[in-house]
């Protein structure tokens, strides 16, 4: 046993010694090609689904009419799972074995902090076409991340707003998930509203998958609220608001919320429980202009599907790289964030602005409500209005 | 027990597959290192981080007959501790996070050893199991932990060695380091099993009755196995914060428990070499699988359940058998 | 006082008691896996979610909801007795018995919830619910589908508990509980006594799937939502007693209806496991173990 380790031992050293010395090396450039880290499979994947239609067409279109500066773009994808330790995993994966140039695609928040950090140490460039939280380019911004989606406090100043027009004596109660993102976002939007006067009268905050919200009516039926704000998601949502019905809550009240609360991946499990819902998105597919009709066309020959924010965010970030890559006349990473500095580019919401001080998309927002099972506009509100202070500090 | 009954440690198929395994990894990093292949080095650390915590479990199941299926506490306590202080502390480094590691796995697994151990089979299991589920969910309800989206900006670490430093930010150091890590915690444990106490160990996996009718007081040893396994957890969980760069309370789940058990059927119970090959091919699995179907949970929950019911003794097992299939064959022609 | 009682307290209470009726149908399943066979079934929240699944397709066939409530549990027979005669068998035998059955039915789990994923896709499910509109008894408001969870739910425990304690099978599956070999020796088929107790025990968690899915929604990962409780009741209560876990059932989901208005609900899982932990080590064959 102790001859065994002995020779062990030797290998030690020689291991050490090989620890010091590890050559360097260079990447090579041909298409140039963008990594697409979403969730392919899991409670996501519909949104992951909507973010590869729209990166697809929109790479189709643009290698169909010459490419990025005549050369092709080639999207790889790998699934990011939602799970922060597989999305940094991949990343790295992206940068390092695929050599991708330009990362996109997740969407849980978190996730994207961290394929930040990865960006930073591959220096190289990342975009999110999802994530909501405020923090990604607030406190937690980073040199190499960028945001080309509206953010959570863009589309609670965009419902504050609203209310403020329709309802601005109403009582309104909060409720969000127990973990940092649900209640980071209800405390935005109860900021956002106390600023504008309104009046809100409480705020809940229930487990991450709570399964029965009954606990909870008692103190609803306490403080008579005539609007609730919800940051729920997926199957809360649809057990928040049928466990309403249930007990014959809703139809005496206005309910709302942030965008992720009812998306086309839970609106049909709530039947008509979702009836009367509002919200504020940077997109819906019914907008009117020339550019979105061409778009949601286009995409719904090639998928047979709708698009959403996702799919149309997704589709825009495309188009966002080429314009920087154009401007920068190469993919070099430096280069290429001086010039999506305070690019302008053409989306089919529209044109966007992407704030050099934070890397925050700036864009007009839409209050959608849905009636009839859909979505359909009520109102809009311009970027200049609806975007926050740049608060980031790094850079 | 027949999971994995192995004999003792230190037959000839062990120490073939043992140096087999380190000398394929020194190779590995050569090869990877000149071609800068940075995500498989770092996928490959990973994967070596975490056999440290199916070592941890192979020691407990696998020569003491403890079925934990809650060492994740110990890893994610070493990881966060790490993280803790490195973020928070100044002018701390490697050495202060593997110490506080190896402080807090040592105290709390004494207290928790000192009350689980009286339970026998399946309500040890449980316990161990609920202790990881309420020490991950507390940490997830803790604003000043980082609640739910855990600890990030863990920064680079350069490790002073005395007479030479490694920067934890080249990917082949780190592999490097971490293939040393292992193999001291591997040559340790090997040590250890092949003591009278690991002796005794052994033996009261397989009737404790008698051993405590010769005399020894099993409960010590078991309580022993139980904070040497939470050490070795905790000293694995530190090296992941330096790797990924942030924490999570997911590290403290039942689905890296469960991992760690599946390592460790899938390598060999009661090998100790067996869980670092079941750690590879397992985040291998799951890297690979999930880049060509979304479906890996199907693929890998079949791959495991028919490995526990024809392959109980794991991969080293099946070699043990092809070898002594080929040298059988060999003598008698 | 009565505000309090009628607003805050009350619901809770009766809630408490529906979802506690729910809870006690899928842990006499795992308690009598447990109890009778010794296997800890770690899938069992997947054949909970199971049951929710079969219930959204047999509705998409055109089948109503009362329907789909006695067919169910009917198909998850036949698919209990192929998992136990198919995978838990090979095991049975082997000393390990306890962990190899864990990891089995582990492994089970992870491939059940795929398969979920695979065949229904990832979006959330909810069939329409069946009882609509609120009854009102002493100020307090109770959904009407709750109250018929409740007394159906009520009526099937009380049917468990006369087969198992009032009539001839019963007896037989007692017996094979308490000494497998002499029950044999009296001719008693005992490995059908298994399959069937392990087809009936998943069965119940199915039936439970169907019953809470117009409140609680479909989804693959369902089976998550009331392990945890299910195996707390099992143990509290004593594994194999079926008093035990309708007792431990009611308490457990009482305990968890009514702290959540005084602690931070986030803590409610913690506090449920502590529970758990505590028992398993000061009295592990359950609180309420007095008889089979």
């Amino acid at each position: 046993m102790n001859k065994v380790i002995c020779q062990f031992a030797t290998g030690i050293t020689a291991a050490l010694v090989a620890a010091a010395c590890a050559p360097a090396f260079a990447a090579n450039d041909q298409p140039i090609k963008i990594g697409v880290l979403t969730p392919l499979s899991g409670a996501y994947a519909p949104i992951g689904q909507q973010v590869k239609w729209g990166t697809e067409l929109a790479v189709e279109e643009i290698n169909a009419s010459g490419g990025i500066a005549g050369r092709q773009i080639q999207l790889i994808f790998e699934d990011g799972e939602a799970d922060p330790a597989v999305m940094t995993r991949k990343a790295e994966k992206l940068f390092q074995s695929d050599k991708v140039d330009f990362l996109t695609g997740v969407v849980n928040s978190g996730g994207t902090i961290a394929v930040g950090q990865v960006a930073e140490r591959n220096k190289r460039l990342a975009s999110t076409t999802v994530s909501l939280s405020d923090a990604i380019t607030g406190v937690r911004c980073s040199p190499n991340l960028f945001r080309v989606n509206a953010p959570g406090g863009m589309q609670a100043t965009g419902l504050v707003q609203w209310i403020k027009t329709h309802q601005a004596d109403a009582r309104i109660l909060a409720v969000g998930p127990d973990y940092e993102m649900g209640r980071n976002t209800v405390a935005g939007f109860v900021s956002t509203a106390k600023e504008a006067g309104l009046n809100i009268v409480g705020e809940l905050f229930p487990p991450l998958g709570e399964k029965d919200f009954t606990s909870y009516f008692g103190q609803i039926r306490q403080s008579r609220p005539a609007i609730i704000y919800t940051s729920t998601a997926g199957n809360d949502t649809v057990r928040f608001f049928s466990q309403l019905e249930e007990y014959g809550l809703r139809s005496r009240m206005t309910l709302a919320g942030a965008s992720v609360a009812v998306t086309a991946q839970n609106i049909q499990a709530m039947g008509n429980t979702a009836e009367g819902f509002v919200t504020v998105a940077g997109y819906s597919p019914d907008l009117d202009t020339p550019e979105n009709k061409k778009f949601t066309s286009d995409f719904q020959k090639k998928t047979n599907a709708t698009p959403d924010l996702y799919g149309a965010d997704s589709y825009g970030v495309v188009y966002f790289y080429k314009a920087a890559v154009e401007k920068a006349g190469g993919t070099d990473t430096d280069a290429v964030r001086t010039a999506m500095r305070g690019l302008t580019w053409d989306t089919p919401q529209g044109k966007k602005e992407m704030r050099a001080g934070d890397h925050q998309a700036i864009m007009d927002v839409y209050v959608l409500q849905v009636k009839d099972g859909r979505f359909t506009i009520v109102d809009k509100i311009k970027g200049a209005d609806a975007a926050g202070a740049d608060t980031c500090e790094r850079f | 027990m027949t999971v994995g009954a192995q004999k003792l440690n230190g037959t000839a198929s062990t120490r073939f597959l043992a140096w087999l395994f380190f000398i394929v990894a020194i190779a590995f990093a050569i090869v990877a290192g000149i071609s800068q292949e940075i995500f498989y080095l770092r996928l490959a650390t990973e994967a070596l981080i975490f056999s440290g915590i199916a070592l941890s479990v192979d020691l407990l199941l696998g020569y003491t007959g403890l079925f934990s299926l809650g060492q994740a506490l110990f890893f994610g306590m070493g990881a966060y501790l790490t993280a803790l202080l490195l973020t928070e502390g100044s002018g701390y480094g490697f050495w202060s996070a593997l110490g506080l590691s190896l402080l807090a796995s040592t105290v709390v697994s004494l207290i928790i050893g000192a009350i689980a151990i009286r339970s026998k089979g399946v309500y040890f299991i449980l316990i161990t199991f609920g202790l990881a589920q309420v020490a991950g969910q507390s940490v997830y309800n803790t604003r000043s932990l980082g609640g739910s989206d855990g600890i990030t900006g863990i920064p680079v670490l350069d490790i002073d060695f005395g007479f030479f430093n490694v920067n934890l930010g080249d990917p082949v150091s780190f592999f490097m380091l971490s293939l040393v890590f292992v193999l001291v915690l591997y040559l340790g444990l090997l040590y250890l099993t092949s003591t009278p106490f690991g002796r005794v160990l052994i033996a009261i996996r397989s009737n404790e009755e008698r051993v405590r009718a010769l005399g020894y007081n099993p409960w010590r040893y078991k309580l022993a196995s139980y904070v040497i396994a939470a050490d070795v957890a905790a000293l694995a969980g530190t090296l992941y914060p330096l790797l990924r760069g942030f924490v999570s309370p997911e590290l403290m789940y039942f689905d890296i428990s469960v991992n760690a058990v599946i390592m460790v059927i899938l390598g060999g119970t009661g090998t100790l070499i067996g869980p670092l090959y079941g750690s590879v091919f397992l985040i291998a699995l799951k890297t690979f699988i999930s880049s060509w179907t979304l479906h890996h949970g199907i693929v890998i929950g079949i791959i495991f359940m028919l490995t526990v019911i024809f392959f109980p003794a794991g991969f080293v097992g099946l070699y043990k058998r092809l070898a002594t299939a080929i040298t059988r064959r060999g003598q008698t022609s | 006082m009565i505000e309090y009682l009628q607003f805050v307290l009350g619901p809770q209470v009766i809630n408490g008691l529906t979802i506690g009726v729910a809870i006690i149908l899928v842990s006499l399943g795992l308690s009598i896996i447990f109890g009778l066979l010794d296997v800890v079934n770690m899938a069992h929240g997947e054949f909970y979610a199971m049951g929710a699944f079969v219930s959204m397709t047999l509705y998409a066939l055109g089948l109503g909801f009362w329907a789909a409530l006695i067919i169910t549990p009917l198909l998850m027979m036949p698919i209990g007795a192929l998992v136990e005669r198919g995978l838990i068998r090979f095991v049975y035998h082997s000393p390990d018995r306890h962990t190899l059955t864990l990891l089995l039915t582990i492994g089970l789990s992870i491939i059940l919830k795929d398969l979920y994923d695979v065949l229904y896709g990832p979006n959330t499910m909810k069939p329409d619910n069946p009882i609509s509109g609120v009854t009102e008894i002493a100020g307090i408001i109770i959904p009407n589908y709750r109250l018929f969870l409740l007394v159906f739910g009520t009526v099937i425990i009380t049917l468990t508990w006369f087969v198992l304690f009032r009539t001839r099978l019963g007896a037989v599956i007692r017996a094979a509980a308490h000494d497998k070999d002499m029950t044999a020796s009296l001719g008693v088929p005992v490995r059908l006594i298994y399959s069937g107790a392990f087809a009936f025990g998943i069965s119940l968690a199915a039936l439970a799937g169907v019953l809470l899915a117009p409140i609680y929604s479909v989804f693959p990962t369902m089976g998550h939502d009331f392990i945890l409780l299910a195996f707390t009741v099992v143990i509290v209560g004593g594994i194999g007693s079926f008093w035990g876990t309708v007792v431990a059932g009611l308490l457990l989901t009482q305990i968890e209806s009514i702290a959540s208005l005084y602690i931070a609900p986030n803590w409610g899982e913690p506090l449920i496991f502590s529970i758990m932990i505590a028992v398993l080590i000061v009295r592990p064959q359950g609180l309420f173990n007095w008889s089979r």
